[in-house]
């Protein structure tokens, strides 16, 4: 395919407004008569509230109001409805909203915040899943089985479970039967923040006209839109939401987080917005977590390194609320068979509620955490066969003919894992790795990975296209740019379907529920796939009406008519043409008399029969795969236990590379969040659910002297039937495989294998010390 | 409580009347409008609030409102001309893809502007050390590299031809 913009590193368009600071974010906006809140947090994890005084927080200079939950007789969720804007008889976790000042300005509200004063009555306190799923233990939602979900989800009442997904594909017990050899394995994959650099904040504004409007640092308005107008018993039209510009996501600025709290408390001061802004202590602890995944897994193999059988369960500690959680646990279990085809499959799910934050989304969405236990387990059975780990892979990927543990047939166009691979072995295993001298062990490691997207069956992404009088085009879609440059990637795919220059394109900078059109939430890397589908459908259906137009005034077939983007000619006779300005409001005779339809197009796209789960967990819910392969060489410090990356390699099947720089800056950033997971980052709690750590001087967030020294870049272009120009997802897959090639090489380096992110130096020499010599073990 | 403080921003003397507990970020962002410079958190760790002050790169967040009587101070809004021209180091910013969600950049764009107004010659391990001040979660600080060393390059290309113009 010649394709003329797609491709290209064109620049992306938002870059000159975020370079001078001109980049309007949530804590930019200022609104008249606007107010700010200051949410008080519990300093118990798990409590009944017997009583708030706010007495002197309401005596305190600048404040118009406290709020506590008092009243609150709602609860909202997309997938299971368990949460509530502000902590009602009980606290769960230790971030929880318990009552709000609203004052003039934020210091007052912070001042005088600390006025409040709540007694508690403590109860017992659970951080880690298995604990809270121990005979006996307290029970952190009573009344679970009242709670509304969607179908096929939901809590087990009467115990702490908040939903078990369960997998079967083939015969578990004939797939062991079969095996001649086993491996088996726990893996903890800890708390982690996305802690994106812009902390999460909303603004709401109760208006006196009834309607409510809403300012908030997500991405997902419309799921905003819909659970606040259902709460507050209005048309979801008279609900609107706006998204500035994001400073980062990674996952924890999807579904819906803050904005119910800051609804709650701007609902008791009609006509004035309201503004909170987390601080990075709140962004820690009152927003969404990632990971907190314990998964056992048993591999089961003949000799000859067929892979026959998978077992895998994983405990999700999913926090206090399990709405954002859930899919994440249903993620973790059925893209733990990774990129392998297994025959027999049982998988199981707990979604546990533990007092801790709630857990949602962080970029990789389950795939890193399942897939880091069955990479290190690929490795550790290739030692047990004696065989070479490419060869045990190779052996067993997923490819043409082959069913994934969803019960998915894999087609040419899902891409090609074994190709992926070859290219990060060329880049990264040609020849010896470095001989241990005095200073560092060597090693080296790889693992291979796929993603599917991850979202709600009815998910989906719509463009609205309007060309202008000039023949320039504008174009709406209700993705949000967190960063990622899916703006731009809209801009180019436009370009290139309507065979007119970027420049003439401008695409949308914020998204607003009143204009936008809808979108389930930008999650899953779907946009590409999704929205780019979208944006070329809406460009076809565009120059489908230009040519409609041109036919009625050139009394001719629309058939018989090409366009170029200038002009629509006759395909036999090009000098017979009208110029596309001319057309796009319809076409104006002499007389003034004009004829057709104004160019303005709606679009939307959906993965084909996408479905939920079926009574085996299987069904539709994959649909695009993208495969890839990692791997890295890497130094163990012998003083310090540090690990050093040299290099890290990546190579992924996108189908379609529609911006080289912007898709190896997701590459290369995605690289980088995979080594904090792997060896830095956790979010630590105390026995009694405190944080220890909330505070950007206490997360230890990787900067660019933790990055590797080199990273290589590959994209395959293995293209993708359903994606615009073959284009498929690649968002967060760059994390999955970070953690497995970097302990397989770990483990190359001293012979020690880990389970547990993050392997930090300390326990690096722990480990090391243990052994016994402090020498190599190999 | 209230008292005033007198300083110059981005080349004009200002007074501003405080409180007496803000620090400059506040001062910055909601006395004066300036909101290019972005909060990303509250213990000096993440460098997303740096501004220059008497030609050092500082971090606003905890620089306090005492300090700053008689302070010269640059902010992002500062750098780009007056006929809205990109300082070079923006421009490279957006040449080296160093712009994905962006909170990040004007942090790093004033942070350089100190180091090369010091040290147009600062080596790579220089850099690495300033732009370490700086947490970017977007771009695995590739392209943040790679657009600090041509920012570098852009202002030694102004300098050359600056002197040649002389």
């Amino acid at each position: 395919m010649d394709l003329k913009y797609v491709g290209k590193n064109i620049k992306r368009f938002d870059a000159v407004k975020k370079a001078t600071g001109k980049a309007l974010f949530l804590d930019d906006i200022k609104l008249p008569g606007m107010l700010h809140a200051a949410i008080l947090r519990p300093e118990f994890a798990h409590a009944k509230i017997l009583s708030i005084d706010t007495a002197e927080a309401e005596a305190c200079e600048g404040v118009v109001k406290v709020v506590t939950g008092k009243g609150c007789d709602f609860r909202y969720g997309d997938n299971i409805r368990d949460l509530v804007p502000m902590a009602v008889d009980k606290v769960r976790y230790i971030g929880e909203p318990v009552a709000a000042v609203i004052a003039e300005t934020r210091q007052q509200a912070r001042v005088a915040v600390k006025k409040i004063k709540v007694q508690y009555e403590p109860l017992p306190v659970y951080v880690d899943a298995l604990a809270a799923l121990e005979k006996g233990a307290a029970l952190i939602h009573e009344n679970s089985g009242d709670y509304w979900h969607l179908p096929g989800l939901g809590p087990k009442p009467g115990t702490n479970i908040a939903n078990l997904y369960q997998l079967k594909k083939g015969d578990i017990d004939q797939g062991f039967k079969e095996a001649e050899v086993t491996v088996e394995g726990e893996f903890v994959y800890p708390f982690g923040s996305c802690a994106a650099l812009e902390p999460h904040g909303a603004i709401v504004w109760f208006h006196e006209d009834k309607t409510i409007e809403v300012w908030s640092s997500s991405i997902c308005p419309f799921i905003i839109r819909e659970e606040i107008a259902r709460v507050y018993k209005l048309p979801e039209s008279d609900v609107r939401v706006h998204i500035p510009e994001l400073g980062g996501c990674f996952g924890y600025k999807s579904d819906i987080t803050v904005e119910q709290t800051i609804a709650w408390i701007a609902s008791f001061v009609p006509g004035r917005p309201v503004k909170w802004v987390a601080t990075r202590k709140e962004d820690f602890t009152s927003t969404l977590l990632g990971h907190g995944i314990r998964i056992r897994m048993k591999v089961g193999a003949k000799r000859d390194g067929k892979l026959t059988a998978l077992r895998t369960t994983v405990y999700h500690s999913t926090g206090a609320y399990s709405d954002t959680g859930v899919h994440v646990s249903i993620a973790a279990g059925h893209n733990s068979a990774g990129t392998y085809e297994f025959p027999h499959i049982h998988q199981e799910s707990y979604l546990v509620y533990t007092n801790t934050p709630p857990i949602g989304a962080f970029r990789g969405y389950g795939h890193q955490e399942g897939q880091f236990a069955v990479e290190r387990l690929m490795d550790i059975l290739a030692r047990k066969l004696k065989m070479s780990p490419f060869d045990l892979r190779a052996r067993n990927y997923l490819r043409p003919g082959t069913t994934s543990s969803l019960g998915e047939r894999i087609y040419v166009s899902n891409g090609d894992v074994a190709k992926c691979a070859e290219v990060v072995k060329k880049a990264v295993f040609q020849g010896e790795k470095p001989r241990e001298d005095d200073q560092y062990w060597y090693g080296r490691g790889f693992a291979a990975l796929t993603k599917t997207p991850k979202g709600a069956p009815h998910s989906s992404k719509g463009c609205y296209l309007k060309f202008n009088g000039d023949g320039s085009v504008s174009i709406n879609c209700g993705g949000a740019e967190v960063g990622q440059g899916l703006r731009n990637v809209v801009r180019q795919i436009a370009a290139e379907t309507l065979k007119i220059p970027p420049e003439r394109i401008r695409v949308y900078t914020e998204i607003d529920t009143q204009f936008s059109p809808w979108e389930w939430q930008t999650i899953g890397s779907m946009f590409t796939l999704q929205g780019g589908a979208a944006v070329v459908k809406a460009c076809q259906r565009a120059i489908a009406m230009l040519k409609k137009t041109a036919a009625q005034v050139l009394r001719v077939e629309e058939d018989v008519l090409d366009y170029d983007g200038e002009h629509v000619f006759l395909k036999n006779d090009p000098e017979v043409k009208i110029e596309v300005h001319r057309l796009t409001r319809g076409y104006m005779y002499e007389n003034g008399m004009t004829a057709g339809e104004v160019v303005q197009t709606t679009s939307d796209v959906r993965l084909p029969r996408y479905s939920g789960p079926d009574v085996n967990g299987q069904g539709t819910m994959g649909v695009s795969y993208t495969f890839g392969a990692q791997g890295c060489e890497i130094r163990i410090d012998k003083a310090t236990g540090q690990v050093i990356i040299d290099h890290f390699a990546s190579a992924f099947d996108v189908g379609r590379v529609i911006n080289p720089e912007q898709i190896r800056g997701q590459i290369a950033g995605g690289v980088m969040m995979g080594v904090g997971a792997t060896l830095y980052e956790e979010v630590k709690f105390d026995k009694d659910g405190k944080c220890l750590n909330p505070h950007y001087s206490k997360y230890r967030f990787p900067t660019i002297k933790d990055a590797p020294r080199r990273q290589t870049i590959e994209c395959l272009e293995t293209p993708e039937s359903i994606g615009p120009y073959g284009a498929r997802g690649i968002g967060e897959h760059p994390v999955i495989g970070v953690a497995p090639a970097i302990l397989n090489a770990i483990q190359d380096a001293i012979g020690v294998e880990f389970y547990e992110l993050p392997v930090t130096p300390e326990k690096i020499k722990a480990a090391l010390a243990a052994k016994g010599s402090g020498k190599a073990g190999k | 409580m209230a008292e005033a403080i007198t300083f110059k921003i981005n080349g004009e003397t200002k007074t501003v009347a405080i409180e007496g507990h803000e620090k400059l970020i506040e001062i910055l962002r909601e006395k004066l409008d300036l909101t290019g410079t972005k909060c990303g958190c509250d213990d000096a760790s993440c460098g997303a609030c740096t501004v220059v002050v008497n030609g050092e790169a500082k971090k606003s967040c905890v620089f306090p409102h005492a300090k700053l009587n008689g302070a010269e101070v640059t902010t992002i809004e500062g750098m780009t001309g007056k006929d809205g021209g990109l300082h070079p180091i923006q421009q490279a910013m957006i040449d080296g893809g160093a712009v994905q969600c962006g909170y990040c950049i004007p942090g790093i764009v004033m942070e350089l502007h100190a180091l090369y107004s010091r040290n147009l010659e600062a080596g790579e391990a220089e850099i690495t050390e300033a732009l370490s001040r700086h947490f970017c979660r977007c771009t695995g600080y590739e392209a943040i590299m790679k657009s600090a060393l041509l920012a570098q390059e852009y202002l030694k290309k102004g300098r050359k031809k600056a002197k040649k113009g002389k």
